[in-house]
This record gives C-alpha cells, sequence and structure tokens, in this order.
C-alpha cells in the first residue's frame, strides 16, 4: 500500500519531469515585477497541481487496489495444519530430549543435595553422640583413677601402719631386753658387792679390832 | 524543489530494502492445498534454532551446569514455575506444552526482530516471523483449545461439561461463547502484535533510516517477549482452569 503511494510520488517529482515546469517559474521570478509576467504564474499553478493529482490518481490507485485484492492477511490454508503438526513433533522432540531428561536430571540432583543435607544433621547428631559417650568415658575414667588413688592411699598407709607396729615391737622387745639385761648386771653386781661387802667388813673388824 | 524528489528517491531505495509487503505470501502447492511456504520455511529455523541449542547445552548435563546447561535449566524452572502457579499441583505433564508453546512463540517472535530474513529473497513475500501469519497463531490457538478441553476431560470426564451450567445455567450460551473466545482473543493477539510491530519498525525505518528506529526495535523485542509469556500463561490458565474443581 504504502510502496504505491511512495512510487507515485517519485515518478510525479521525478527531477526530469520537474525541470521543463520549473522553467518558466524560474524566468518570471527572475524577470522584473510586471503583471504581465506575474500571471503565467498564476495561470500554471493549478495546472502543475492538477498534472501531480493526475499523476497520483493514475498510477497509484489501480496498482492500490491490486494490492489490496492480492493481500491477503486471513488466508486460511494448508499452512495451519501443517504448523499444528510441527508443533506437535517439536512438542515431543524437546519433550525428549529437554524437559524429561533435564528435568529428571535436575530433580535428582535437588534429591541428592537434600539427602547430603539430612546426613550432614544426622552427622550433628552422631557428633553429639560422640561428646556424650566421651564425656561418659571420661567420668568413668575419672572415677576410676579416683577410687584407684583411694585404695592406693588406703595400701599404703595399712603398709606403713604396718612397718611402724612392727618397729614400735621390736623396739618395745629390744628395750624390753635392754632392761631385763640391765636387771641382770644389777644382780650380778649386787651378789659381787654382797661378797666383797662381807670381806670387806671382815677387813674392817680385823683392822679396829687388832688382835682382840 | 530538487532536493525533495532527490530525497524521496533516496528513500525510495532504502524503502525497497525495508519495505513490508502486508498479506503477501509464497505459496507452494501440496496435494492440491497451497501452503505459505515462508512461514514453513521460517518455522523450521526457529525449530532448527531450538533442537540445536536444546542438543548442544543438555546432551551431558553435570551437577555442576555449563553456561548452556544452566541457562537451559533456568528456562526449565521458569517453565515449570509458570505452570505450578497456572495449573497446581499437577502442573507435571504439562510441562512441554507450556514449555515448547512458550519457547516456540518466544523464537519465533525475536528471530522476526533479529534474525536478517531480508538477506534471502523469495519469488514473492518475504520471510517473517512465524508468528506474523493468522495460521500460525490460530494453530497454537487451537491446540490450546484441544489442550484444556483434553485437560478437563481426562481428569473429570464427562461431568467437565457441567461447567456449562456453573454457577447458573443462564450462563450458558455465555460459557460457551468462552470457548470460541479463548482461542480467538489468543490468536488475534500474538498475531496483532507481531505483525503490528513488524509494520511499525518497517515504516519508522522507512521513514527515517537512522538511530530513530532503535527504541522501537526495543521496545518490539519486550513485546514479543511479552506475548510468548501471556500466550504460554494464559494457554496454563485454561489448562488450569478446566482441572479444577468446581466443588
Amino acid at each position: 500500500m504504502a510502496t504505491a503511494l511512495m512510487a507515485a510520488a517519485t515518478t510525479s517529482c521525478s527531477p526530469r519531469r520537474a525541470a521543463p515546469l520549473l522553467k518558466p517559474m524560474a524566468s518570471s521570478s527572475s524577470s522584473p515585477s510586471s503583471a504581465r509576467a506575474r500571471r503565467p504564474l498564476a495561470q500554471q499553478l493549478p495546472r502543475l497541481l492538477a498534472t501531480a493529482a493526475a499523476a497520483v490518481a493514475a498510477a497509484p490507485l489501480p496498482a492500490l487496489a491490486e494490492q489490496m485484492e492480492k493481500a491477503a492477511l486471513f488466508d486460511f490454508n494448508l499452512t495451519l495444519p501443517a504448523i499444528a503438526t510441527e508443533f506437535l513433533l517439536l512438542m515431543v522432540a524437546l519433550d525428549k530430549l529437554y524437559f524429561t531428561p533435564l528435568g529428571k536430571f535436575m530433580d535428582e540432583r535437588d534429591a541428592k543435595i537434600r539427602g547430603e543435607l539430612g546426613d550432614v544433621k544426622d552427622a550433628s547428631e552422631e557428633v553429639k553422640q560422640l561428646e556424650e559417650q566421651a564425656a561418659a568415658i571420661m567420668k568413668a575414667a575419672r572415677a576410676e583413677i579416683a577410687a584407684a588413688l583411694n585404695k592406693m592411699k588406703k595400701e599404703t598407709t595399712a603398709e606403713l601402719e604396718a612397718k611402724l607396729d612392727e618397729g614400735r615391737r621390736r623396739v618395745e622387745a629390744e628395750l624390753v631386753e635392754a632392761l631385763a639385761n640391765l636387771e641382770a648386771q644389777k644382780e650380778e653386781a649386787v651378789k659381787a658387792l654382797d661378797a666383797q661387802i662381807a670381806s670387806l667388813s671382815d677387813e674392817i673388824v680385823k683392822k679396829v679390832l687388832p688382835s682382840a | 524543489m530538487n532536493i525533495t524528489p532527490c530525497s524521496i528517491k533516496t528513500l525510495k531505495g532504502l524503502y525497497d530494502i525495508s519495505g513490508v509487503e502486508v498479506g503477501q505470501h509464497f505459496y507452494w502447492q501440496i496435494g492440491g492445498f497451497q501452503i505459505h511456504a515462508q512461514v514453513l520455511i521460517t518455522s523450521w529455523v526457529v525449530i532448527t534454532i531450538l533442537l540445536g541449542s536444546v542438543i548442544i547445552a543438555v546432551r551431558n548435563p553435570q551437577t555442576i551446569p555449563t553456561d548452556g546447561q544452566n541457562f537451559f535449566e533456568y528456562v526449565l524452572e521458569f517453565i515449570r514455575d509458570l505452570s505450578k502457579t497456572q495449573i497446581g499441583e499437577e502442573y507435571g505433564p504439562w510441562v512441554p506444552f507450556i514449555g515448547t508453546m512458550f519457547l516456540f512463540i518466544f523464537v519465533s517472535n525475536w528471530s522476526g526482530a533479529l534474525l536478517p530474513w531480508k538477506i534471502i529473497e523469495l519469488p514473492h513475500g518475504e520471510l517473517a516471523a512465524p508468528t506474523n501469519d493468522i495460521n500460525t497463531t490460530v494453530a497454537l490457538a487451537l491446540l490450546t483449545s484441544a489442550a484444556y478441553f483434553y485437560a478437563g476431560l481426562s481428569k473429570k470426564g464427562l461431568s467437565y461439561f457441567e461447567k456449562y451450567i456453573k454457577p447458573t445455567p443462564i450462563l450458558l450460551p455465555i460459557n460457551i461463547l468462552e470457548d470460541f473466545t479463548k482461542p480467538l482473543s489468543l490468536s488475534f493477539r500474538l498475531f496483532g502484535n507481531i505483525l503490528a510491530d513488524e509494520l511499525v519498525v518497517v515504516v519508522l525505518v522507512s521513514l527515517v533510516p537512522l538511530v530513530v528506529p532503535i527504541p522501537v526495535m526495543f521496545l518490539g523485542l519486550f513485546t514479543s517477549g511479552i506475548q510468548a509469556l501471556i500466550f504460554a500463561t494464559l494457554a496454563a490458565a485454561y489448562i488450569g482452569e478446566s482441572m479444577e474443581g468446581h466443588h
């Protein structure tokens, strides 16, 4: 439609045809102003317009009509089922190549990621369990150590006491023995003194009572 | 006065490059039926782009995704999210339909805006986005209708048709009408938007060849994406609507 109008415009305004029309205009404007010279211009203007109008009217309208006839915007034919079939085939192909495989792949990956996240959560629980276990073990170990320490302390004390007892007993025994020894020596000394006393008293008597 | 014709000539030259031919088709005859070859060709290109990129990116999925795989995983999650929002928990079987709908329309629309189809010259008509043709959009819309009927019937059996007399039998004509307006609005919305977008770009390019059309082109890309999203969302919404229980 627009093509036809444009074509008309170019044909009517082509320089070849415009040149002769321009000549009188140029001569009239260059000539000194006179009523006679001005008149042709005034007469030519309608003629100019008429030729232009004729050109527009003659050339484009049949072309326009022809194009309007040929132009088929709403031209339904085999293209419709052809495109529908193409679309259905494309749908099947895209489903096989794209939607189903990639969708499945993405779902599987999602499931995997979710599973791994779940595993991580489980692992944290496991860690907690292990920590509790470790604490329990530590507690038990501490209790054991305390018990062992206590036992050892008791044993050591008992041993020490036993040794102490033994030592005391030995000391006592030695003491008793020493005392007994001393007693015996005393008795011996007393006996010896007794004997000496008798002889001494005899001698004293002899000395004091001479030849009495 | 000499400047005007010349600039018009230049413009015409540019216009011939960027000229739009609305409703012009390159016909093939197949078994007595006519077919729009330009639509078929561009749709093949779109399908090739889709399948090719998918095969390259998803051929060997990695646990830690590479760039391409990452992109397609993002797309898949987007489609799943969209289906789940509209259909509900039983969205799984509908992901391929909604996804293909979205991807096909999106790549088609963007191919119209980004691929230099004009380089390939056809005997008649021109290559453009497949969604630029009413046949394509109507085909997709009718498939959507079939899909939501199938969804409803397979979920509820014949009691699916009870929805026509709900909440009151007075609404029966309107409910029946809805089944016609749904594909109609779907197809015409997409068709109109894409055609209008391409026309606006072409007309602007023909008027001002440089710089000025660029914002409109970006707007066109935006519109194309939005239209693909709208079509897929509405298709999912219709399917979800026919599956949900009105109890």
